[in-house]
């Protein structure tokens, strides 16, 4: 290329960096003219029509250069960046495969290569090129990269199983190839024994591991060493490995509690699975008691292995029939109680150990009921807390009675509010010793709800944990049994406010998000009103964008450093975000959500339709953590988690796949787009499918399944009946009035020719309309299914009104709501002139009586809906009052209810007293009534009522607050309105709150500084830099370092410093580089 | 008594219980990702016999020392000048859930990851940073070998509550030596004293 051109290409990058797509296609077609052949410009302007969503354009472009197999690099760069946008990895592969094969000696675009089909799981041709690479470069690492890419591809879902031990051995043999010996790096060595042990080749995995580099290795590395103790369990080596674990517990003092189980197995197996070893038994069991209660006896209360192992050593003897004293479990249990009682972890520590069928539980229980009941210091609290756990914990059915339980509840609930005092001089950021007490008492009064069905104990649990948020504000564990509890209740924006108060961030969005969305479009009913639950969908989901984005970055990353321990297990994270059920989850909850917030048009319908049957077939991960629900309940009953799932019934895959289902085929109805149509419109690749695809997919949307009907509440239940009734009913007519894929295809052909100036590739545009063969079929009556539906529900609707939580009668209402939508989705594509064509007259007046018919029902509902939320607010803040006095029994009221009016409308505030903290109550309590005040506080919504939940009230003095107030409430109202001022208003605004450092009652709530403030602790040189990149439009390949330098740096020094904050920056993880080595993006 | 073992990618599915605590960050999947690309030895978990976690650290080697670790022959040990004596490990999170404190869960895996630095990596120290005000962290970290080496100004940003004025802002950068350094060039026993901006820190 002229060193001219290259000086006129320049400004085309920096506007691509620089976000400007606009200027760079500008600056594109002014090249084009003079050089109308020029490869690079070319893809540079598909790379910027892509960035500014002109897909078709971007295509045209894409293939005319592909079309020329470039080998240039820059080029191949850009190209590589149009094509991720468009999801084509697969024709990646194939650009750098084709560039490879005509420059056979350029090394990088071999490593290109290789990595393009990494990122796209090509396996077997990643394989391939390495070990042409390697045979081509001598470069070790090549070598290396081929054996790893044979085993990945054996481990791959999509290879057959007898393929698998035959890419093993290639591996094998391949490394059996190798001129150094893997020990020379960990990684190596590691990828050696995964595949030695996957061949069973004990042998030369013990030939590698006694080697005294195999030792050390195994020494300092713990995946090495893992690796050698599974190989050593696969021999047999059980007593082998005993004997090292105890030297390394006794000499070298190791307390990995893996080695004392490797001691334990050397005797007594973990279950009765596996026989007992040879020998004499007893002499061993001797033996390892008196090892371990050596190590009792020097760690003391250091160190809890040796006190545990000796209770797991009597469990085991116990099941091998070998334990001689039935006492000794006792003591063991005893003794350990007595030794960790006050650890917060103790109860944990025990639970495998109370399972015990024997008189020992009863034993153990008598001797915790005397635990003492006053305490002076946290450990004496602690002791007491895992005494009531345990207790709890190991309860019969005959102990949970009502009568019982509530005794529980106020003995917890007293020595909660005992406790509170040793906590009582914390600071706000810590947790208060008591917490599980509380924690205790809201388990109980959810096991008295299941016995009763009493809403009220619901109610007595939100007010003890509100109660203890106030004292501990940081306690995610509270939020957490807070959470389902306002779910239960109906309070799903209360819900939801815990919910985000504990920064779910990044990829606990997978695990954590079934919280709040599992069934949330029960509490999306309005249209005008919540949209909150349908963004937080949109939140949620962002961490799959990023694990699209970053993973497979990281994954060639691990290939370049040769860590080859890493690399199945990032496929494996990637794989498992991937394919998440959550993800699925929470993509038909917000279909569902935006069903009934959205217009239906025939364009959302079409994609909506493609994406659903993407995900249908796959295999999916449950990454949902549930474990994470602290439960305290007795082990004889379900569990928190299952006791306070929404209507009992989790959302799982098999509910999952039966709304799939119903929406495939009611979108499928209601669809021009067929199979024929979709594959000449798609871009991008498919996704693997790695379900068994053998049925066609029509055959498995008809699979009835029972597991999915049993995973379904009632009333889903009912509408699946309903909605595969309709659907049967109505697919024939449709089917025959669709117009044929060739008319689809000429029409989305014309669209493109009118956007891009290029016919759509391989469509006919002027097809002949054939005429249809057949008769339209003749029109039957609605089925009775459907018919009736509107009205059985109505009564349902109406009967779980009684309920006093609202959720059953929001549940019904959405559900009916939803069969109505389905029917509009259905009946969408008959206008008057496919009616009239088709001769559908009689059809249409059918769909006519059920839509009136229908819109009736839904009409009442609402309006009992209505009424009811207006009950609801006032009765439930009565009995919050109520109870909130029976809970506290030291002050009088642990809230104060002000109304208060500003002239514009009235709303409550309510004030809850900190009844520990005296000096706190007295300032508050000179507020009369009629007297202005400012409150300060955060506004809520319960039972539908909202008032503000105040964290401050003072009497006002100067006469001006009141006209502040009145103008503050003039400038919200205009900004909730309009929006907030223009953007140079907010960035004047910005710059004065960083430089006064306090917040403008004006000003929106700033996105970019909370945004920010994980940066906090960094230099402000790495601050500033972060910020710019994120003040960037997103983009994939990050940003050039010169554009930060330019925007920040001012000289020669400014641009070393700035290198060295990057490399700073880098370590830390904050940023990490993209594309090359300038390229730099923040990982958030 | 706790199980260690290697930090590994899908136990990002698994460490709420730590992680919602407030002390505890949660970093976008890129940082965890980079540093078990980089540096996987020095990344473990401490997993309680339930499969529960209870707490993981990680301790990374900053990769421009690395750079020039490479680059540059190893010094001789004794006469150590140049950035080759800068060659450490630096420990970027070590954090154990609340129902798991007090156990000396931390340390143990400090050790652990003190000892792949001292044989693997051949580094002459361990660092880490810590806000002046956190008395209790800076107990125990003393007990654990490690001393002030220096102070840096405004390494933090502020909590809000301000209690701690400029000791909650700023942060000490204390070092551990390891063996191959001889001389103990990382301990100075005026370190409290010697205040450096956060800018020329890193």
């Amino acid at each position: 290329m002229s060193s001219a051109l290259d000086r006129q290409i320049r400004p085309i990058y920096d506007a691509l960096d620089t976000g400007s797509n606009k200027s760079a296609i500008v600056a594109c077609n002014k090249l084009l003219k003079k050089h109308p052949k020029n490869d690079l410009i070319k893809a540079l302007k598909a790379l910027a029509l892509i960035r500014s969503q002109k897909v078709e354009e971007s295509l045209v472009l894409c293939d005319e250069v592909l079309e020329t197999k470039p080998t240039d690099d820059a080029v191949l760069t850009a190209l590589m960046h149009v094509l991720r946008g468009l999801g084509r990895h697969n024709d990646t592969v194939t650009m750098f495969e084709e560039a490879f094969k005509k420059q056979p000696s350029n090394e990088d675009l071999g490593s290109q290569t290789f990595f393009a089909n990494v990122r796209a799981n090509h396996w077997k041709s990643a394989h391939q090129i390495a070990t042409r690479m390697f045979k081509q470069f001598h470069d070790q690492r090549y070598l290396y990269w081929s054996v790893i890419s044979a085993v990945l591809q054996a481990n791959d879902a999509t290879t057959p199983s007898t393929m698998r031990p035959i890419l093993y051995k290639l591996a094998h043999r391949l490394l059996t190839s190798s001129p150094t010996p893997s020990y020379v790096n960990p990684d190596r060595f590691y990828l050696h024994l995964t595949i030695l042990l996957e061949l069973e080749l004990y042998e030369e995995a013990d030939t590698l591991l006694d080697s005294d580099a195999g030792k050390s290795i195994c020494a300092t590395n713990l995946s090495c060493n893992e690796l050698r103790r599974e190989i050593w369990r696969r021999q047999g080596r059980a007593v082998q490995e005993a004997e090292r674990a105890e030297k390394l517990i006794v000499e070298k003092k190791d307390r990995n509690w893996l080695e004392f189980l490797a001691v334990l197995d050397g005797v007594l197996p973990s279950s009765t699975d596996s026989q007992l070893a040879e020998g004499d038994v007893t002499q061993k069991l001797k033996h390892v008691e008196e090892v371990l209660s050596k190590v009792q006896e020097e760690d003391g209360l250091k160190d809890r292995s040796g006190p545990l192992a000796l209770l797991e050593l009597e469990r085991r003897a116990r099941i091998h029939g070998v334990a001689k004293d039935q006492t000794r479990m006792l003591t063991l249990l005893q003794n350990y109680f007595d030794k960790f009682g006050d650890k917060a972890c103790c109860f944990e520590d025990l639970k495998p150990f109370l399972k015990t069928e024997d008189d020992t539980l009863g034993l153990f229980r008598a001797s915790l009921e005397s635990v003492p009941t006053d305490f002076t210091t946290v450990s004496q609290l602690i002791r007491l807390i895992n005494s009531f756990k345990i207790l709890r914990y190991t309860l019969t059915e005959a102990d949970i009675t009502v009568e019982k339980e509530s005794e529980r509840v106020a003995t917890y609930a007293k020595y909660y509010f005992d406790a509170l005092a040793l906590g009582a001089g914390l600071p706000v950021t810590e947790l208060q010793p008591a917490d599980d007490l509380a924690l205790l008492a809201g388990n109980a009064l959810i096991s008295l709800w299941q016995l009763t069905g009493d809403d009220k104990y619901l109610y007595d649990a939100v007010y003890l944990l509100e109660f203890a948020l106030t004292k501990s504000k940081q306690s995610f564990l509270t939020r957490l049994i807070l959470i389902r509890v306002y779910r239960l209740l109906g309070a799903s924006s209360l819900a939801l406010e815990h919910y985000r108060a504990m920064q779910v961030k990044q990829v606990q969005h997978d695990t954590l998000s079934h919280l709040i969305l599992s069934r949330a479009s029960a509490f999306s009913l309005a249209s005008s009103g919540d949209l909150t639950l349908a963004s937080e969908c949109l939140e949620s989901t962002q961490i799959y964008l990023s694990n699209s984005q970053e993973t497979g970055d990281f994954v060639v990353r691990a290939f370049t450093a040769e860590k080859y321990s890493q690399i199945p297990e990032f496929i494996k994270f990637e794989e498992r975000l991937e394919n998440s059920l959550q993800r699925d989850t929470v993509k038909v909850e917000h279909l569902r959500m935006r069903l009934s917030h959205e217009a239906i048009t025939s364009d959302l319908i079409d994609m909506e339709l493609i994406e659903l049957k993407f995900i249908f077939d796959r295999t999916r991960y449950d990454n949902r953590d549930f474990n994470i629900l602290p439960d305290y309940q007795p082990r004889v009953s379900s569990g928190l988690n299952d006791q306070t799932l929404l209507f009992g019934k989790p959302e799982g895959d098999k509910w999952l796949s039966a709304f799939l289902k119903v929406y495939i085929r009611a979108f499928q109805a209601a669809s021009d787009l067929d199979d024929t149509v979709e594959e000449k419109l798609l871009i991008g690749d498919r996704p693997k499918q790695t379900a068994d695809s053998k049925l066609s997919l029509r055959e498995r949307l008809l699979q009835k399944d029972e597991e999915e009907l049993d995973s379904l509440t009632s009333e889903e239940a009912t509408f699946l009946e309903y909605a595969n009734a309709l659907v049967n009913w109505i697919e024939p007519y449709y089917d025959y009035a669709r117009p044929p894929p060739a008319v689809v295809l000429a029409e989305a052909a014309k669209q493109t020719q009118l956007k891009t100036g290029h016919p759509l590739k391989g469509v006919d545009i002027n097809p002949v309309n054939g005429k249809k063969e057949q008769d339209s079929p003749a029109v039957t009556d609605a089925p009775e299914v459907v018919v009736k539906y509107f009205e059985a529900a109505k009564e349902r609707f109406q009967a779980s009104l009684s309920h006093s939580s609202p959720t059953q009668a929001l549940h019904t209402a959405t559900i009916i709501q939803e069969a109505f939508l389905l029917l509009v989705i259905e009946t969408f594509r008959f206008t008057p002139t496919v009616v009239k064509l088709n001769k559908f007259g009689l059809l249409a007046t059918q769909f006519k009586d059920l839509r009136t018919a229908s819109h009736d029902v839904l009409k009442d509902i609402s309006s009992s809906l209505k009424k009811r939320a207006e009950a609801d607010g006032s009765s439930a803040s009565k009995q919050a009052d109520h109870a909130s006095k029976a809970l506290v029994p030291t002050k009088q009221t642990t809230n104060c209810v002000y109304t208060i009016d500003d002239g514009t409308g009235v709303i409550e505030a309510r004030q809850w007293l900190d009844a520990s903290n005296e000096d706190e109550a007295k300032k508050w309590e000179d507020i009369q009534e009629q007297q202005y005040v400012r409150v300060t506080g955060g506004l809520k919504s319960f039972g539908k009522k909202r008032y503000v939940n105040a964290t401050h009230i003072r009497g006002i003095k100067d006469s001006h607050e009141i006209y502040f107030h009145i103008l503050e409430a003039i400038a919200v109202s205009l900004i909730l309105e309009r929006g907030a001022p223009s953007s140079a208003g907010a960035a004047a605004l910005k710059k004065t709150e960083a430089t006064t450092g306090g917040m403008s009652a004006y000003s929106a709530q700033n996105a970019n500084s909370t945004r920010h403030d994980q940066y906090a602790h960094l230099t402000e040189l790495q601050q500033a830099i972060i910020h710019f990149i994120l003040d960037q439009p997103p983009r994939e390949e990050g940003i050039h370092v010169a554009q930060i330098a330019k925007a920040i740096g001012a000289n020669a020094d400014d641009a070393r410093k700035i290198g060295n904050a990057l490399d700073a920056l880098m370590d830390e993880g904050h940023v990490f580089t993209t594309i090359d080595d300038s390229h730099f993006s923040v990982s958030q | 008594m706790s199980v260690l073992r290697p930090f590994k990618a899908t136990d990002m599915f698994k460490f709420n219980n730590i992680n919602l605590d407030i002390w505890t960050e949660t970093y976008g999947i890129g940082f965890y990702l980079s540093y078990l690309s980089r540096w996987p030895d020095l990344c473990c978990v401490q997993e309680a016999p339930s499969g529960r976690m209870m707490g993981y650290g990680t301790l990374p080697f900053p990769t421009h020392t690395l750079s020039s670790q490479l680059n540059t022959p190893i010094p001789v040990l004794g006469k150590a000048e140049g950035p080759g004596t800068e060659w450490h490990g630096h420990v970027t999170a070590i954090t154990v859930a609340p129902e798991y404190r007090r156990l000396s869960l931390a340390r143990k895996m400090m050790s652990l990851l003190e000892m792949v630095s001292e044989e693997i990596y051949k580094g002459f120290f361990v660092d880490l940073y810590v806000r002046c005000a956190n008395s209790i962290a800076i107990d125990m970290y003393e007990k654990m070998g490690y001393s002030v080496y220096r102070r840096i100004r405004e390494y933090y940003g502020t909590l809000g509550v301000g209690k701690g004025g400029k000791d909650e802002e700023d942060a000490f950068d204390m070092r551990k030596p390891l063996a191959r350094d001889v001389n103990r060039r990382s301990i100075r026993p005026n370190g409290r004293d010697i205040i450096m901006s956060a800018h020329d820190a890193t």
